[in-house]
């Protein structure tokens, strides 16, 4: 086990020094063959809905975890990422690849409107303005006729490029998994950034980041602005999969719920935790199908137990075996050191 | 047509306040949102169903013990699974995001346990309160009389106990600061558990009062729970007086939204109103001072 | 911890093999409905004790049929999962689904582009077999023939200016905006109130007083159960008299309405595809199976429709000609939707018969056309109901030319 990471970290890191995009390249072509080794389609349905809830947590990740700004709104996000490239696709026929820049453009504009309170609110009073917006989007969308209230907006097209058509889950995951990796690159990049640096600032201690200089209204706007755009990058890919149809439904606290739980099992503030998270729940939900009495049950308790005794969730067990990793190193290198100078100097004095 | 308009929005914002007493009576008191505290009151409702309609107990005494069950319901919730987090304080520090996560999770479970328990129908409470009240036009049943008079009186009760009794100093410490608090001699853990034990107790209040007029059923929490938050943030997060007067206040106003503006939109108008207070006095209307820990 | 995960997601995926190991011979169907509200749940055990029946009575053809039943919570995404698994995963020959028509229609287009043959057990919206899929059929009434009924025997015997509230589901928004246009295209009228309302309001005091201003002959709620009932005591709170006349979808049916509602839903009449008071023999049989069976003192067109999907099911099994192997499985499928395009007449507990055909329109799958119009003579737990008419609606009605 030790071995095996060991040996992947150090592969990790000789693909680095070609090139820094190198391992992402990399991770791309070993994703390629994933649906060829799925046994149906219904795995690669699974596959395609990881990859859109790996987006979702990953911009979850940027307001909540880097930044630190709690909001329960995430969901009507990605509400809005997902009408506004139905309604788009449905009502004026757009092609998907406008419909997508579109939903973003829009869902960043809502993702700075929920980022205003922010100026003003912390914690929990924060968390209640997002909800109240998130119920309203919802509400909203039930009401209104045009965007097929409670009937739902079905028809949406699939993408296609010239006669390509992405209408089934195998076509559509080769759409779906590049810009995955590429929103999940984005995110490390982001973290690394002074962006990045600037949002832990605030999410810190937000009096001592402003002392230091940091914009924090900004920062905060921008993090929400982020994040959102993730949230309509997710929605659009999931409005035009098939069978393209979006419901209110599909946007409700309990879809809030299962997205909190992805974030905070992996992790808060850790971009491989939400991954995991995404993953593991999606897995776990598809698994306990079966148990559906008390499916929603487990999901509760999980996040109750993650919350309460693995608040920094797997991604925080990941960082301290890696930070134990290197420290165990560090202490063996220099214990050796020590040991090599007490031989000299035994050598020395004989 | 106004008046009767009025009369609506009044009494089912007498419904949001009492809901939202617990949930500022928690917030005054831990700095914590507690997003299980329509589950409880749910809970609240289920247990006066039993106490009253198999049990055969009669209704004041049916509320009673349903309060002190809830109350003892919150205070083991609180015991065995918040208390790593309320014992950490609230608001903006990490706890106080666990806090909102684990309430999320904890509403899950709780409502989950009532389904498996009751089933999925909703319920009647048949409580015989006698002739309705008639005002004008509107025939309102009893028990808006009930939930008038039973939640200003908690109101009152709580809010002398909290400001005149050396019980109520001793919370307000807590609520304060709980490491001075500590050093002051006053039992913390006993305080939060107190705390979230009569929060819980006032919900079940609010359960037993509106189950004869609003049926008994698993999911009846979640909306009256947002009504109610819209409630104690438009009276002033954290003020009991402020409750009651947010949840009449947000009862007139998406009644008078839903009569005047548009009707299928009456329910974003709780949630308008609510992000419109949280931007321009986020305070609210009695609000103290928003409070900033580290 | 991480050895705990890599644990966990190599028995993930060993558990998806071993799903994916097939037994032959077997009649594999998938149902997904709405099982954690209402009585869905009993719907489904109702499903799934039929089909157990079948099994004990020596199965169709010697087969047996293996049952496998989700929860869809009628979320569309759920719903769309559920049928992917069956379909690509269990490898299903049949799939029934939905409850809810938000979740029926994002299904119709799985099912025809995986060419699965899916038939409907309680969804109501017009929608459903307008896609023009060779492979929907549905057992319950579509909206198109309720409203039609609704709108002719409130126009003859109550009066025009109807005012409506309707809640935010799929099978709501379609009754209430078909009955407002059928309402226009007979006698040219418009609504003179319409509003949505949430699926779980509490509160529909606001809306009633300003339809008590407007003084309307009728007014049509659509809801769930809770709100439904709520709406109905509510409406006697604001001073809305008893002489304006409350319709109610097919919803009103469900036993727990006019327990909740009591006295305020005497005089409510809706339309169903079933009514409790029925009185040939085949329905008191089958009351008095239900009672037994699941407990419930008066069945509703929910239990009658999920009954009746069993039995086409059986008859189309019969007469499909089944290879049953994994290389056939196209071929059974297609074998097995010609087979329930091919019933024809059956007479079971739904008003009257029920036929499909072949061709991919509605008029050849909306096979249930006879709507009763009930109306309730008595609130309570111990409610009574009265057949107010029993209509049989052309096969082309309410189709847009």
């Amino acid at each position: 086990m030790n071995a095996l990471v060991q040996k992947s970290t150090a592969s990790l890191d000789a693909l680095k020094r070609i090139h820094p995009l190198m391992p992402w390249f990399a991770s791309f072509v070993l994703l390629l063959p994933l649906p060829l080794l799925a046994l149906n389609d219904y795995q690669i349905y699974l596959l395609n809905v990881i990859c859109i809830m790996i987006i979702l947590a990953t911009g979850l990740n940027i307001v909540k975890g880097f930044c630190g700004q709690v909001t329960v709104g995430h969901v009507a996000l990605y509400a809005i990422g997902a009408y506004t490239s139905g309604v788009l696709s449905v009502k004026f026929g757009v092609p998907f690849w406008f419909c997508l820049p579109a939903a973003i453009a829009v869902t960043m504009l809502a993702g700075a409107l929920v980022g205003i309170p922010s100026f003003r609110l912390e914690g929990a009073y924060l968390a209640l303005a997002t909800l109240g917006f998130a119920q309203s989007v919802e509400i909203y969308i039930r009401v209104t006729n045009y965007l097929g209230s409670a009937s739902g907006l079905g028809g949406i097209a699939p993408p296609s490029i010239g006669n390509f058509v992405f209408y089934d889950y195998f076509r559509y995951y080769y759409l779906v998994m590049p810009f995955m990796l590429i929103a999940v690159y984005a995110s490390f990049a982001i973290l690394r950034s002074a962006t990045g640096r600037a949002f832990m600032a605030v999410r810190e201690d937000a009096l001592s980041a402003a002392a230091t200089g940091v914009n924090v209204r900004r920062y905060k706007l921008i993090a929400f602005m982020l994040s959102a755009v993730y949230a309509g990058l997710a929605g659009s890919l999931f409005a035009h999969m098939v069978p393209g149809y979006v419901h209110p439904n599909n946007f409700t606290v309990i879809e809030m719920v299962t997205l909190l739980l992805m974030v905070v099992l992996g992790g808060i503030g850790n971009i491989w935790g939400g991954i995991i998270g995404a993953i593991l729940v999606t897995i776990i939900a598809d698994l306990t199908r079966d148990f559906y009495f008390y499916q929603l049950l487990m999901f509760g308790l999980v996040i109750v137990g993650t919350v309460l005794f693995m608040p920094k969730g797997i991604g925080g067990i990941i960082d301290r075996y890696f930070v134990s990793k290197r420290f165990v190193a560090a202490r063996e290198k220099t214990a050796e050191q020590k040991r090599a100078e007490a031989a000299a100097a035994k050598s020395g004095e004989s | 047509m106004l008046y009767d308009f009025l009369i609506v929005g009044l009494s089912i914002g007498i419904l949001y306040g009492l809901v939202a007493l617990g949930i500022s009576l928690i917030y005054s008191g831990l700095d914590i949102v507690h997003f299980a505290h329509g589950e409880i009151f749910m809970f609240g409702a289920f247990f006066g169903l039993v106490l009253y309609d198999e049990a055969g107990f009669n209704y004041p005494i049916t509320l009673f013990v349903a309060m002190i069950l809830a109350g003892i319901m919150g205070v083991i919730i609180e015991r065995v699974f918040y208390r790593r987090l309320t014992s950490q304080g609230g608001g903006y520090t990490v706890a106080g995001m666990g806090m909102i996560i684990c309430g999320f999770g904890m509403a899950i479970i709780l409502q989950n346990i009532a389904f498996l328990i009751w089933g999925a129908n909703g319920r009647p409470m048949h409580v015989n309160f006698g002739m309705p009240v008639e005002l004008g036009t509107i025939t309102l049943p009893q028990s808006y009389v009930w939930i008038l008079v039973v939640s200003v009186a908690l109101m009152a009760v709580l809010h002398l106990f909290l400001k005149h009794t050396k019980l109520g100093l001793a919370i307000r410490a807590v609520a304060a600061n709980k490491d001075i608090a500590y050093l002051m001699g006053v039992n913390v853990p006993l305080m939060i558990s107190l705390i979230f034990g009569v929060a819980c107790a006032l919900a079940a209040a609010g359960g037993v009062l509106i189950a004869p007029i609003n049926y008994v059923q698993v999911e009846m929490g979640y909306l009256m729970l947002i009504k109610a938050f819209a409630a104690a943030v438009v009276g002033g997060f954290g003020s009991l007086p402020g409750a009651i007067l947010g949840g009449l206040m947000v009862g007139v106003f998406e009644t008078l939204g839903a009569a005047y503006i548009s009707g299928s939109h009456k329910d974003i108008y709780a949630f308008l109103l609510l992000i419109f207070v949280l931007m321009v006095r986020p305070t609210g209307l009695l609000g103290v001072a928003a409070k900033v820990k580290a | 911890m991480k050895r705990h995960i890599l644990g966990l997601t190599a028995a993930a995926l060993a558990s998806s093999v071993a799903l994916n190991s097939l037994s032959a011979a077997e009649i594999r169907v998938g149902a997904t409905m709405r099982m954690i509200s209402e009585n869905g749940q009993k719907y489904g055990e109702m499903v799934q004790d039929e089909f157990d029946a079948i099994n004990a009575a020596g199965g169709i053809n010697g087969h047996t049929i293996k049952l496998s039943l989700l929860n869809d919570e009628c979320k569309s995404d759920k719903g769309v999962a559920n049928a992917n698994k069956f379909i690509h995963q269990e490898k299903v020959h049949l799939l029934i689904g939905s409850t809810c028509s938000s979740v029926s229609l994002p299904i119709v287009d799985v099912t025809a582009q995986a060419e699965v043959p899916q038939i409907i057990p309680h969804s109501t919206n017009h929608q459903i077999t307008q896609k023009g899929s060779a492979w929907v059929f549905r057992v319950p009434i579509s909206a198109r023939y309720y409203k039609g009924v609704v709108a002719k025997y409130v126009g003859d015997k109550v009066g025009k200016k109807i005012a409506y509230l309707y809640a935010s589901d799929a099978a709501a928004v379609s009754d209430a905006e078909g009955l407002q246009s059928q309402m226009k295209e007979l006698y040219g009228v418009d609504p003179v109130y319409s509003a949505q309302v949430q699926e779980k309001e509490i509160d529909f005091r606001s809306h009633l007083l300003k339809i008590k201003a407007l003084s309307p002959d009728a007014i049509f709620i659509a809801a769930l159960q809770e709100p439904m009932a709520r709406a109905l005591v509510q409406s006697y709170e604001v001073g809305l008299p008893a002489s304006v006349k409350r319709l109610a979808n097919s919803v009103a049916s469900n036993a727990p309405v006019p327990a909740m509602a009591g006295d305020a839903i005497k005089g409510v009449f809706y339309t169903a595809a079933y009514s409790d008071s029925d009185d040939r023999p085949i329905a008191k049989l089958f009351n008095s199976m239900v009672k037994q069976r699941y407990g419930i003192s008066k069945v509703d067109h929910d239990f009658s429709q999920a009954y009746d999907l069993v039995r086409i099911v059986e008859i189309a099994l019969r007469n499909a000609d089944l290879k049953l192997d994994d290389d056939n499985l196209k071929a059974d499928r297609t074998a097995i939707r010609d087979a329930i395009a091919g019933v024809k007449d059956y007479q079971g507990l739904a008003s009257g018969p029920i036929s499909f055909c072949a061709d991919p329109t509605p008029e050849c799958r909306d096979g249930n056309r006879t709507v009763v119009l009930i109306g309730y003579k008595k609130g309570g737990e111990d409610f009574e109901l009265g057949i107010l008419d029993r209509v049989t609606m052309p096969v082309e009605f309410g189709l847009e030319k």
